[in-house]
C-alpha cells in the first residue's frame, strides 16, 4: 500500500521505472479480471493496455485516494462495460461466441490450464453480464458487496441476488444441467 | 452436483499471465503517454503566445501578469522553503533504526541488490546479508555475502564455492557501500554539502499527509571534486515517521535533463531480522569451502616488489599446472582444491609458457592488484596453438597482506 503510494508520487514526477513497476505489479491480476469479465483474450488485453495508457496520461495530476489496485480494477470494470456495450451494439451476442476464442493464445498457459478452468471461462461468458461482474468483483477483485452495489448503482440486496443467481447459473452450466 | 464453494474457489484461483508481446506493447505506449503528460503544451504554446502578443493591450496585461506572477512565485517559494519539515528530523529518526532492509536498483537491470542490515546500539554495523545479482559481477555470477564482526562469508553460486575472508579492505569496501544508503550518514552529507555551497536543497511537503515529503538535493559541478558521484539526489520521506522510503540518484544528461540512474528502496524499518538470515544454512552439500582466515593462500611476497610478486604468482601457477602439481596450483589460485584445478585443465593442456608481460594495475577501480598478461602454448586434440588467458588477475590475499594469489579467471 505504502509502496504503491510512493510509486504513484514518482509517476507524477515522470519516473518511467516507477510506471513500469506499477504495471508489473498489477498486470496479471488486471488481465485475469478483464478476461473473466470479457471472455476474449485479445479484448481483455486491450482493456488492460488502455487502462495503463490512460493512467500514464493522467499520472501528472493523479491523486491516489485508497488502494491503487482497487482504482485500476475499477478502470478495468468501466472499460469492460464499454466493450460489452459496443459488442451489444454490433449485435455480437455473447452466447454465440466461438469457444475457441476463449482459450488463451498463450500456449504455455493453455498447457497448464485444466479443462475445468476452460469450462469455467466458457460458463462465465454465458451468465448475464451484471451477474458476472458481481461474481468476478467479489471473488477475484475481493470487493465487498456494498462497494459493488455502489459501483453498479443498485441496492445491496440486488447485488446479493445477482451474486447468488450468477453462482447458481454457473453451477448449472458446469454440471451441464442447463438445456441449451 | 458441483457445490457452489468449489466454483467460488475455482474463480478465486483463476490466474492469467500477460504475454511478452503484450508487455512490450503496453510498456511502449504507456511510457510514451507518460512522457507526453510531462510536456504540457510545448508545441502549441509558442504559437498561441505569438498570436496573443501581437495585440498591444494584451502586451500590457501580460506585463501585469508577469509582475503578479513573480510576486506570487516569490511568496510560494518562500512558503515551500519555510520548512516545517527539516532534514534533521530524518537524521534524528534514523538514529533509532536497528534493522533495515534495502533494495538497490540500477536502471536497466531487473534484479536489485538486496541488503539486510542490523545495527548495534551505537549505530555501527553489526550484521549484513547481501544478495548480489549476476550483473554486478558477471565473472563471479550471483553471490550471497554474510558479514559479521569483520569476517565475511561469500557464497559464489555459479562457482559452487564458499569463501571466508577476514580483511580490513573487504570490510571497508562493504561498509562504504552500506554507508551510501545508511540514512543517518547519507542525510548529514546533504546538509554538509549545502553548507559549503555545493548543493541546493529543496523540500516539497504535500498537505496530504499520506504522501511523502520530497527532498531534492541538486549538486554543483564543483561537488564532483569532493567525491559526489551524481548530479541530483531525491529523497522520499514518510511524513509520519520522517524516515526515508526511497532515494533516487540522477545524472545530468545532455540537454540539461536529469536522468534517473539508480534508486534505493527502504523496507521494514526496525522490524527485527531473523538471526537465521545471518547464517548460511541451505548450502549445497558438495560446495567447495575455502577459508582464507585459517589457511595460507598464494605465495609469500618476501622482499619482492608488488609487480615482481604478481609476475612470480602467474609464472609459478602455470608451471605448477604444466607439472600437474595441482595442489600448488590450487593454493596459488585462492586455495581451490587440487581436484578442481585438475578438472579445469582436463581439456586445456598447457604445454609451455611463451611469455609473461609486465603487470598492469587492475582496470576496475577498487579491485586492486594487477593484471598480468601472458601467452601460453596449448594443445587441444593434438593441435598446438597460442592461448592468451583473460587476466590473470593477481592481488594480495584478503586477510594475508604478505601473500599474493590469483583471483578471477585463469582460462
Amino acid at each position: 500500500m505504502l509502496e504503491d503510494k510512493l510509486l504513484v508520487v514518482k509517476c507524477r514526477r515522470g519516473n518511467k521505472e516507477a510506471m513500469c513497476r506499477i504495471y508489473d505489479k498489477h498486470k496479471d491480476y488486471l488481465l485475469t479480471l478483464s478476461k473473466g469479465l470479457l471472455g476474449e483474450q485479445a479484448t481483455a488485453e486491450d482493456v488492460v493496455h488502455d487502462v495503463f495508457v490512460s493512467f500514464a496520461r493522467s499520472a501528472g495530476q493523479f491523486q491516489l485516494k485508497g488502494s491503487l489496485r482497487a482504482y485500476l480494477a475499477t478502470c478495468v470494470i468501466n472499460l469492460a462495460r464499454d466493450k460489452i456495450r459496443a459488442r451489444t451494439r454490433q449485435a455480437q451476442v455473447l452466447d454465440s461466441m466461438n469457444p475457441d476464442t476463449l482459450r488463451s493464445d498463450n500456449p504455455a498457459q493453455n498447457l497448464i490450464e485444466s479443462e475445468e478452468i476452460t469450462q469455467l471461462r466458457q460458463a462465465l461468458t454465458k451468465i448475464p453480464y451484471e451477474q458476472r461482474e458481481v461474481v468476478m468483483l467479489h471473488l477475484k477483485a475481493g470487493m465487498k458487496f456494498r462497494e459493488i452495489a455502489r459501483l453498479q448503482g443498485v441496492s445491496l440486496s440486488t447485488t446479493h441476488g445477482r451474486y447468488r443467481y450468477g453462482l447458481d447459473k454457473l453451477r448449472s452450466l458446469l454440471n451441464s444441467e442447463v438445456k441449451e | 452436483m458441483r457445490p457452489a464453494e468449489n466454483i467460488e474457489k475455482l474463480i478465486k484461483n483463476l490466474s492469467d499471465k500477460t504475454r511478452a508481446k503484450m508487455d512490450e506493447r503496453v510498456r511502449k505506449n504507456m511510457l510514451q503517454a507518460l512522457a507526453e503528460s510531462e510536456k504540457p503544451s510545448a508545441l502549441t504554446w509558442p504559437k498561441i503566445r505569438k498570436i496573443i502578443m501581437k495585440n498591444p493591450i494584451t502586451k500590457l496585461a501580460a506585463a501585469a501578469v508577469i509582475i503578479i506572477g513573480v510576486t506570487l512565485s516569490v511568496t510560494i517559494w518562500d512558503k515551500t522553503t519555510s520548512k516545517a519539515y527539516a532534514l534533521e528530523q530524518t537524521i534524528q529518526a534514523s538514529h533509532s533504526v536497528r534493522y533495515l532492509h534495502i533494495k538497490s536498483f540500477m536502471k536497466g537491470m531487473e534484479e536489485p541488490k538486496e541488503f539486510w542490515i542490523e545495527f548495534d546500539k551505537q549505530g555501527g554495523i553489526k550484521n549484513i546479508r547481501a544478495h548480489m545479482p549476476e550483473w554486478e559481477s558477471p565473472s563471479d555470477g550471483a553471490k550471497v555475502v554474510i558479514w559479521q564482526q569483520g569476517k565475511a562469508k561469500i557464497w559464489f553460486k555459479k562457482k559452487n564455492s564458499l569463501v571466508t575472508v577476514k580483511d580490513k579492505r573487504f570490510s571497508e569496501k562493504l561498509s562504504a557501500s552500506v554507508q551510501l544508503f545508511d540514512p543517518k550518514l547519507a542525510v548529514p552529507r546533504f546538509i554538509e554539502l549545502e553548507k559549503h555551497g555545493l548543493a541546493k536543497i529543496e523540500i516539497e511537503e504535500p498537505s496530504n499527509k499520506a504522501e511523502p515529503i520530497i527532498t531534492t538535493a541538486t549538486y554543483s559541478p564543483e561537488s564532483k571534486q569532493f567525491g559526489v558521484p551524481v548530479d541530483r539526489t531525491i529523497l522520499f520521506v514518510d511524513q509520519t515517521t520522517k524516515l526515508i522510503t526511497s532515494m533516487e540518484s540522477y545524472s545530468l544528461a545532455e540537454g540539461s535533463e536529469y536522468e534517473l540512474i539508480d534508486w534505493i528502496e527502504f523496507y521494514d524499518y526496525n522490524q527485527q531480522i531473523d538471526p537465521a538470515m545471518f547464517v548460511f544454512d541451505n548450502l549445497p552439500s558438495d560446495i567447495m569451502q575455502i577459508d582464507q582466515t585459517t589457511q595460507d593462500i598464494g605465495l609469500e611476497q618476501e622482499n619482492l616488489s608488488e609487480e615482481e610478486i604478481a609476475l612470480k604468482v602467474v609464472r609459478e601457477f602455470y608451471e605448477a599446472v604444466i607439472a600437474k602439481d595441482y595442489t600448488k596450483a590450487g593454493r596459488i589460485y585462492g586455495n581451490i582444491p587440487a581436484s578442481r584445478i585438475e578438472e579445469m585443465f582436463k581439456e586445456l593442456k598447457i604445454v609451455r609458457i611463451i611469455s609473461i608481460d609486465e603487470p598492469k594495475p587492475h582496470p576496475i577501480p577498487g579491485v586492486g592488484g594487477f593484471m598480468v598478461p601472458c601467452k601460453l602454448e596449448i594443445e587441444k586434440d593434438g593441435i598446438k596453438s597460442v592461448f592468451e588467458p583473460y587476466g590473470p588477475a593477481v592481488r594480495a590475499v584478503y586477510g594475508q597482506p604478505n601473500r599474493w594469489n590469483i583471483h578471477g579467471g585463469v582460462k
